[in-house]
């Protein structure tokens, strides 16, 4: 059985009627029935369904018309179009008109059930979300775990993260960078049954081949030159957690086959020989690549990602998502007066304004660099305009690409007179590997004071 | 499963349930249905001569018998408080392509079809033996709605729904332990 569903079943023919009612109770559905398009709208107006089965054809109120005036009137009532066979355009109308599916008359069994476990599904999730929009309206919550934001777009990301961490399946997390991977993957940790043991986290793209075989597989002692002493991998070290693979997208192939054999086998060796060990994880992987195009050029597996990738997420780049741009900034503001020890300042409208137009390419963490400049360089208890580094020059969103260069060239400069020129800190903070910011770095011309 | 002295036994004590065969059904089907819901149910149950099949169901277009019709007959005329309708043809509903059995939930009649029990995986037929099992569990299972069990969750439990054969070959010979106490209780009522 689904998830038992309120459900109202809506039929002009008695004997479909009271068939279908019967099997749905059966199944251990709450039904309500209604022969016409107003008894059902005034059923719903007294009880609350989670699903409403509504056939097409009905005297008066067809199903279509009844199926947009629920949409008006209760619109997190599911609603299924019951359709007989031969019309198939009425049922491509009513998925136009927000229909969440439809069945052709008669239904196959085995359909019908699968269909009844989706919208139970779709149902828990909308709950979920629900739910959580409401701690966040109520203050009680300005995101999930550490993640700020209320937008529909994260809320989805949320309901999401609850529900693969009911799961122990691989995840793979896709977003641009900064967009928040490595917080989404923490929090799927956090609220799974490993959230007692480690969260191990590493980047792939900012080490060469070698130097990433040995911190993933641990080495024994003399295994290459340098090894004086053996070491615990990541791989060891995330034995009962989560091991996070940041920038999987950029792994080696053959890396990708030594993986895939852990995977796989459950065990494996340090680098240097010894005991073949085995380690127990759960594996999130996250990208800003399109790995289906790096697939098709022959630059990553097929199998490697069949099994990174069981379940998927995507994080949504902030420009998508503008409600969240305020509260982060606030969010920001917040942490980085905590540290200076000075009440937090407030953004002015023209900030505010700015903030909200621009493109935002390096996403939260950019969002971020900002916020923490700024509350070191304003004056008094605004934040202004003329202190939002990135936005002196107003770029609007879907700016020329040269723009966007420029600001990159900026940005880079920033990070890395902030940091005396560390490639290393630079480039984790930038999100990108030593080899892509020293390339970065002599294409714009920048120098070393 | 029930030998003949047992059987003839208990049809001393009037009978708590009927099994109905339609036309020329399977008589062993009806026989190992019926000592399956004795067994596992400790219901007294009589398999009954036959009735003809039920012409009037026949939905000419759809070359099948509509369950739910079957379902009246049964309930209709005196007999046991229980009645399970056998049948060969193939059984539907109006809303549904087919079904492999339908019952009444908490009320008089249920009725079953052996149409799909023989089919196996592939196209193929299974052995006969698997067919008289899965017949045995789509009995079972239709008994228990009748007697007011709703379906379960429960992996493996025999109130798990299973659209086709397949589903009922991943069911148990069994109740899940919260179905059993509920069967229990109804049991009481029914008495
Ligand atoms: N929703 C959010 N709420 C609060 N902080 C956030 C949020 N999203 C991102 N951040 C912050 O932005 C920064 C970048 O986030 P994170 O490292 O998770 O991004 P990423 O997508 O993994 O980036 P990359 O692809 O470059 O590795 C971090 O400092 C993180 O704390
Ligand atoms: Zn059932
Ligand atoms: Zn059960």
């Amino acid at each position: 059985m689904s998830t038992p569903l309120r459900v109202l079943v809506v039929d002009d023919e008695l004997a479909m009627r009271e068939s279908i009612a019967a099997w749905l109770v059966q199944d251990g559905h709450q039904v309500g029935k209604a022969e016409g398009g107003r008894e059902a709208l005034g059923l719903m107006e007294q009880r609350e369904f989670d699903l409403a089965l509504v056939d097409i054809k009905m005297p008066g109120m067809d199903g279509i018309e009844l199926l947009r005036r629920v949409k008006e009137s209760h619109p997190d009532v599911l609603v299924i179009i019951i359709t007989a066979y031969g019309s198939i355009e009425s049922a491509v109308d009513a998925m136009k008109a927000g229909a969440s599916d439809y069945l052709l008359k008669p239904f196959d069994p085995e359909h019908l059930m699968l269909l009844l476990e989706k919208m139970g599904r779709q149902k828990r999730l909308m709950q979920e979300n629900k739910m959580l929009r409401q701690r966040l309206a109520e203050g009680q919550m300005a995101g999930f775990e550490d993640l700020v934001g209320g937008s529909p777009a994260m809320l989805k990301v949320f309901g999401q993260i609850e529900e693969v961490a009911a799961t122990e399946a691989p995840v793979l997390i896709v977003g641009e960078t900064g967009t928040g991977k490595e917080l989404v993957a923490r929090a799927i940790h956090n609220r799974s049954s490993r959230s007692f043991g480690p969260f191990v986290a590493i980047n792939c793209g900012a080490q060469s081949e070698s130097l990433l075989e040995s911190e993933l597989f641990g080495h024994e002692r003399g295994a290459f030159t340098g090894a004086v002493k053996a070491r615990r991998g990541h791989l060891e070290m995330a034995d009962g957690g989560t091991l996070f693979l940041d920038e999987v997208g950029d792994i080696s192939q053959k890396m990708q086959v030594a993986l895939l054999r852990v995977l796989e086998n459950g065990s494996f060796l340090r680098v240097g020989g010894g005991d073949p060990l085995t380690s127990d994880f759960r594996l999130i992987c996250a990208t800003h690549r399109d790995l289906p195009e790096l697939i098709a050029a022959g630059d990553f597996r097929q199998d490697f990602y069949y099994r990174i990738n069981v379940f998927s997420l995507t994080v949504p780049p902030l420009r998508q998502r503008r409600e969240d741009i305020i509260p982060l900034a606030e969010h920001f503001i917040a942490v980085f007066s905590r540290e200076t020890g000075k009440p937090p300042p407030e953004l002015d409208d023209k900030a505010r304004q700015a903030l909200l137009s621009y493109a935002w390419p390096g996403n939260v963490r950019e969002l971020r660099n900002i916020m923490e400049r700024a509350v070191i360089v304003r004056r008094g208890g605004l934040i202004k305009l003329e202190q939002l580094a990135f936005l002196e020059e107003g770029p609007k969103s879907g700016s020329a690409p040269l723009r966007l260069a420029e600001i990159e060239t900026e940005h880079i400069r920033r990070i890395l007179q902030a940091h005396q020129w560390n490639i290393t800190q630079a480039a984790a903070i930038l999100g990108i590997d030593r080899t892509t910011l020293a390339r970065k770095i002599k294409k714009a011309g920048l120098r070393s004071p | 499963m029930g030998s003949e002295s047992d059987m003839s036994s208990r049809v001393m004590l009037p009978p708590q349930v009927e099994v109905v065969p339609f036309g020329l059904v399977s008589s062993t089907a009806a026989q190992v249905v019926a000592a399956n819901l004795q067994a596992l149910l400790e219901l007294n149950v009589l398999v009954v001569q036959p009735w003809p099949e039920p012409a009037h169901a026949l939905v000419a277009a759809r070359g099948q018998y509509d369950a739910g019709l079957i379902l009246k007959d049964l309930a209709a005329t005196e007999g046991a408080p229980l009645r399970l309708g056998l049948m060969g043809k193939d059984l539907c509903l109006p809303f549904l392509t087919y079904v492999l059995g339908e019952s009444q939930l908490g009320g008089r009649a249920a009725v079953m079809s052996l149409h799909r029990l023989s089919d196996g995986e592939g196209g193929g037929r299974t052995t006969r033996h698997l067919m008289l099992e899965r017949a045995a569990k789509v009995g079972l299972h239709e008994i228990a709605h009748v007697l007011g069990l709703e379906h379960c969750r429960a992996a493996g439990c025999l109130m798990k729904f299973s659209a086709g054969p397949a589903g009922l070959d991943r069911l148990r010979m069994g109740f899940c332990p919260v179905c059993q106490r509920e069967l229990t209780r109804l049991k009481i009522e029914l008495a």
